[in-house]
């Protein structure tokens, strides 16, 4: 495998992410208004039906759901996409020397990008709400970073998972996304009381969500527990899974080619 | 240039699950009943600066896993590959290429993997496309295109790489005549300025062009080695004693 440096690897990123991204979104001139339509047609629509149509309890409650859908459905798409990523770049991974570390990262790169459009999501359910942004919002860039980087480390074991275990991709979906459900995602936390209120709280999506409610619904600067929490489960399943990965990463050609 | 190839003792080995399906290692040591089978077994070879070698054999024989392994993209199990030289792999018509990507797409991520920066490779483009001969093809998806369309499109992006070490699997097979003509004038570039070219295929006429040497694969392992129409005539005895 050529020895790159850093810039070298960048640019491999780079290349990767942009090829996922136009094969993706095509080109030419729809291809922003697909990246922007993308999230209405995975979420938007059920939003706004429980947004105008659904009575529910709490404050702003399609706002709060929507601090919950969103920054989940980054984490769901990575996953996903990851568990894809080696198979879908077969052509590449068993013909060209490259680090092949780079294939999750790129498929996390890839779904922020597209992640970006559904923020939109967010600002029109603070108008329909009539909830103003506030001085919150400064910590808007390190939410985001949490949960990009949440992301980034599951995808290390998605990506492997998707490999060893083919068959089981729709269980490890459903895992996934009963972690949503084991999470404040339909009720918020505040909502949630005794017992289960703290047992919650061990879900690192929690963190997660409840700080994007701080942000964009309370207007409050987040509390400290919910942005390094999921961060130190980031840093956990990072430093377990990327050096297995770095190890398998030699024997993906004989898997794919 | 000065390249190198030199493989010592090398061995790839394959591991399957039992509904033969391969796997990592570290997948094999958690499911049960998994076999192997060794694609390559103790291939000793040494190639030098100037050489063109063409690796001949049946399918299965291991020629392409060779290739596979002196490029990186194949981690040795036993033994070891030393290459000196930037490598030019081109193991497959469809080595690189995206179906959804166009021509051009295609070019910016191959060159992007071989090492040129992004940069260099806009201000390439449009040589790039004049030198593939693709034409308005060049920005259409590459599903559209034909197996010698891909070719031409995978061999002109890795030649703008000034590759020194040039691997080539069975790629300049479906290339047409044109396009053998300038694959064949830039093997000779690359024997003439020190580096190396080793090509497998089974149009041995085209192989005998590109390479003096030849190298008989047979089970995973080197059977016979030397000159290219001494070791052709080898393979042809064994065939036609085989089907005697």
């Amino acid at each position: 495998m050529p020895r790159l440096t850093f810039a070298g690897h960048l640019e491999v990123l780079l290349a990767l992410t942009e090829a996922d991204l136009r094969a993706r979104y095509g080109r030419g001139p729809w291809r922003f208004a697909k990246w922007l339509l993308d999230p209405f047609a995975l979420v938007g629509v059920y939003l706004v039906l429980v947004a105008v149509l659904l009575n529910r309890p709490g404050p702003a409650p399609g706002l709060s759901l929507a601090c919950a859908v969103v920054p989940f459905q980054l984490l769901m798409a990575t996953v996903i996409s990851s568990m894809a990523s080696i198979d879908d770049r077969r052509s590449i991974v068993a013909n060209m020397a490259f680090p092949r570390i780079l294939i999750p990262v790129a498929a996390t790169l890839t779904e922020a990008i597209a992640f970006a459009a559904s923020l939109l999501l967010l600002v029109i359910m603070m108008a329909i709400y009539g909830v103003g942004p506030t001085g919150a919002l400064v910590w808007l860039p390190l939410v985001l970073i949490v949960n990009i980087l949440l992301a980034a480390a599951v995808a290390y074991p998605a990506s492997l998972a998707g490999l060893w275990v083919r068959d089981l991709r729709p269980f490890l979906v459903s895992f996934v996304r009963t972690l949503f459900f084991l999470a404040p995602g339909l009720v918020a936390l505040d909502q949630i009381h005794g017992a289960a209120h703290d047992l919650i709280r061990l879900n690192p999506l929690a963190g997660v969500f409840e700080s994007y409610r701080a942000v964009f619904l309370h207007g409050v600067t987040p509390a400290t527990w919910q942005l390094v929490y999921p961060m130190a489960v980031a840093v956990a399943v990072a430093a377990v899974f990327v050096p297995i990965y770095r190890r398998e990463q030699h024997y993906l050609a004989k898997v794919v080619g | 240039m000065s390249a190198l190839i030199h493989v010592r003792g090398l061995g790839v080995r394959f591991q399957f699950d039992r509904q033969g399906r391969p796997v990592t290692p570290a997948a094999a040591r958690i499911r049960r009943h998994c076999t192997s089978a060794w694609g390559l077994r103790g291939v000793e070879l040494e190639i030098a600066p100037g050489e063109c070698v063409a690796l001949v054999g049946p399918n299965g024989a291991g020629k392409t896993t060779l290739l596979r392994a002196i490029a990186g993209v194949l981690a040795a199990d036993e033994g070891s590959v030393e290459v000196q030289g930037r490598l030019g792999p081109l193991l497959s018509v469809e080595a690189g290429l995206v179906r959804l990507l166009t021509g051009r797409e295609s070019c910016r991520l191959l060159c992007a993997m071989a090492g040129l920066p992004r940069g260099r490779v806009r201000t390439l483009l449009p040589e790039l496309q004049a030198e593939s001969g693709l034409a308005e093809a060049f920005d259409r998806p590459v599903s559209s295109y034909s197996q010698g369309m891909r070719a031409r499109l995978g061999f002109t992006a890795i030649a703008y790489t000034e590759p020194e070490i040039l691997l080539l699997d069975e790629v300049h097979e479906a290339l047409d005549l044109e396009f053998r003509e300038l694959l064949e004038a830039r093997v000779r570039r690359i024997a003439r300025d020190g580096g190396i070219v080793v090509a497998a295929g089974h149009d041995h006429e085209e192989l005998e062009r590109l390479a003096s040497r030849a190298v008989l694969l047979e089970g995973g392992s080197v059977s016979a080695d030397g000159h290219f129409a001494k070791v052709a005539r080898a393979y042809f005895d064994g065939v036609e004693a085989a089907t005697a």
